[in-house]
């Protein structure tokens, strides 16, 4: 399968002056990534890390503060490559809906609570297709029925739904023009696990009935595990390890993507889990060399102020981590002179 | 049915409760007041001529009668009730033989006229140019229309009006300077005509304050609008910008707006004393100024109990139709 998004050394930064005092927070520092054609991309991550910010830039829905410094994203429709950070508005409303959708975060908040449901999938189907109200209706009613959703919820308003109810009209809501790329950020914050569940599976069942690509962000790897076919997890706004989902989650390489996975909670033992040291560096002001040696239990002298590079162990699988450059004999960049 | 016992029925109770207070209020205050319009409408039919002490009090107990004044306070307020409930307001006291009900409908109309119309107009060009402004706030006729609102805002109405009086009334006598109209009444164009040259100062001077209100109201809320989670979406689905405005921001901060037209509305009642005693308006306002400084207890009662019928039943019509506007009220 052919690549469908291709970042290229991304950094967006948020860039705020107030009272004569500049501020740039890194969100996203230096982020190359491909997106299969037909995959399901997971990024993870502890809040604050970028990964929200990332997405707006990958869909291009950044807005000032936030600026695109350097860097390209790509969007590879077949024959067209499109690049994202250069599209005219009219260009990326036109793409927007048809082939690049979005589910947002906390999907509480984001059905305008006067519009019964089925009205507002007509405002957002009628603004990318030529649709009369009644064939917009029937197309809901339709697509709603096949996602297995009561009917009863297109004359409701949003707020006699119930969250996980919301979530998923939200899904069903960005995923009706059969967009080719489907965003979905933190789908299931705030629900239940057997909510959940419902969620992870209609976002399964619209990918496999419709082939889309899916890049999913949460910081809950469970989620991750039950979706995702590449996870790449994301620390202080840079990729520090990328692979297949079970290589990531069975033999992780990079201490940070190893405290994220055994702060998950198991069932069957009732021990302290190990949660991650210290916190999440400020943005505005990350640490010298590796991001993470502050809190890393294993960091050894040239974290402090030499910034590891990206070391492929296999075609999938990529960390930057100076204990692994080791480990493998690798020489960095830096010290080769 | 679980509606209208739960929801309706408590709002029209409340309603008439509301009345009933107001009516009582309106009963006891004048009777607080030291001004007796007994006393001063003897004493000024004894300015002149002596009376024997007999007439006198046949002359004081006459008037107490005519004036519902007689008995004890309780007489007084059980009367007072019967005759709210027939609809007579009685006798006006410095207009006597002249009826409260013939003065009220004297101002009313005017004053309906005048005020309805402004604050119709204002609600709908302040909604209309302050949501514009909320939306679209880095553009330049943003700014300047912000900067004169904002300049125009604070400046107090009796300033406003008096500017315009004296000079589009004085210095450029464009318009009249007194009175609702002038000619003969009758359903001429000419009349008519004459009704709009003399309502147009004081309409604009209403106009000005309360559109520069409603200006900025309107741009508070869409401010805030603008930001939440459901416009950010509609905006990155790239939905028309005219469709965001109309069905996601407007739709949703129309609901403060209508309580505040329905309650403005419901305030016409009173009359705008001040406007119309700057530029001499017929309306309400006058009337009661007139029946405040003559102490005409029963014109006071009347236009005053006109007023707060006029508000509470004005904020229960917004309760009533508020399940329409705003979904999420009707499960309440």
């Amino acid at each position: 399968m052919g690549n469908l998004v291709e970042v290229e050394n991304l950094r967006a930064y948020y860039i705020t002056q107030a009272y004569g005092v500049k501020r740039t927070v890194r969100a996203v520092d230096g982020i190359s990534m491909t997106i299969r054609e037909g995959e399901i991309y997971g990024i993870a991550g502890e809040s604050g890390c970028g990964k929200s910010t990332l997405l707006r830039v990958l869909m291009a829905a950044h807005k000032p503060p936030l600026t695109v410094v350097e860097g390209t994203v790509k969007y590879v429709f077949g024959e067209m490559v499109v690049n994202a950070l250069e599209m005219s508005e009219q260009e990326i409303s036109d793409l927007r809906w048809k082939e690049i959708s979005y589910v947002p975060q906390g999907s509480m908040h984001v059905l305008n609570p006067v519009r019964r449901i089925q009205d507002q999938f007509h405002d957002f189907i009628s603004a990318h297709r030529q649709v009369s109200k009644r064939e917009s209706r029937e197309m809901t009613r339709k697509y709603l029925t096949e996602l297995g959703l009561p009917e009863s919820v297109l004359t409701a308003y949003p707020h006699q739904l119930s969250g996980g109810m919301r979530q998923r009209v939200t899904i069903a809501l960005a995923t009706i023009l059969w967009p080719r790329l489907i965003f979905v950020d933190e789908p299931t914050t705030a629900l239940d696990v057997v909510v959940q569940r419902g969620v992870i599976q209609l976002l399964k069942d619209v990918q496999e009935r419709e082939g889309s690509t899916i890049v999913l962000i949460t910081h809950d790897l469970g989620v991750h595990a039950n979706l995702a076919e590449r996870i790449a997890v994301l620390y202080a706004g840079q990729i520090v390890e990328e692979a297949d989902a079970r290589t990531i989650l069975k033999t992780p390489r990079h201490p940070y993507t190893h405290y994220l996975i055994h702060s998950l909670p198991d069932l069957d033992e009732r021990v302290e889990r190990e949660s991650i040291p210290g916190r999440p560096p400020a943005l505005d002001n990350p640490p010298s060399g590796c991001r993470f040696h502050p809190r890393c239990p294993l960091a050894i002298e040239k974290c402090k102020n030499l910034e590891p590079q990206m070391v492929y162990l296999n075609s999938n699988h990529r960390v930057a981590c100076h204990l692994v450059t080791e480990e493998i004999g690798l020489v960095h960049d830096a010290e080769k002179r | 049915m679980t509606l209208l016992k739960t929801y309706i029925i408590p709002r029209i109770l409340q309603w008439a409760l509301v009345i009933f207070i107001g009516v009582t209020l309106t009963f006891l205050i004048p009777r607080l007041s030291p001004i007796n319009p007994v006393e001063q409408a003897v004493s000024r039919l004894t300015a002149f001529q002596t009376l024997s002490p007999e007439a006198t009090i046949a002359l004081r107990e006459s008037l107490e009668d005519l004036y519902g004044l007689k008995g004890s306070l309780f007489d007084q307020y059980i009367a007072f009730w019967k005759r709210v409930l027939s609809g007579d307001l009685g006798p006006s006291f410095s207009s006597f033989p002249m009826s409260v009900n013939a003065m009220i409908a004297n101002g009313i109309w005017w004053s309906i006229g005048l005020l309805g119309t402004a604050v119709v107009l204002s609600w709908v060009l302040g909604i209309f140019l302050g949501t514009l402004a909320g939306y679209f706030p880095n553009r330049l006729w943003t700014r300047v229309m912000e900067s004169i609102v904002i300049v125009v805002y604070p400046v107090p109405y009796f300033i406003i009006a008096f500017t315009l009086l004296m000079l589009f009334a004085y210095y450029l006598p464009i318009f009249p300077l007194v009175g609702g109209a002038s000619g003969t009444p009758s359903f001429s164009l000419g009349y008519f005509g004459s009704i709009l040259r003399h309502s147009f100062l004081p309409a604009i001077s209403v106009i000005i304050g309360a559109t520069a209100f409603r200006f900025l109201m309107a741009k508070a809320l869409t401010t805030s609008e603008r930001t939440s989670d459901y416009v950010t979406y509609a905006e990155i689905a790239a939905l028309p910008k005219r469709k965001i405005l109309g069905v996601f921001i407007i739709r949703n901060t129309m609901l403060p707006q209508v309580t505040d037209l329905a309650l403005s509305l419901g305030a016409i009642f009173e009359g705008a004393l001040i406007t119309e005693i700057v530029f001499s308006y017929p309306g309400i306002g006058s009337t009661l100024y007139n029946g405040i400084i003559s102490a005409d207890y029963n014109l006071i009662m009347g236009i005053t109990l006109l007023s707060i019928i006029g508000v509470a039943t004005a904020s229960l019509l917004v309760d009533l139709t508020y399940p329409l506007f705003d979904p999420r009220v009707r499960l309440r």
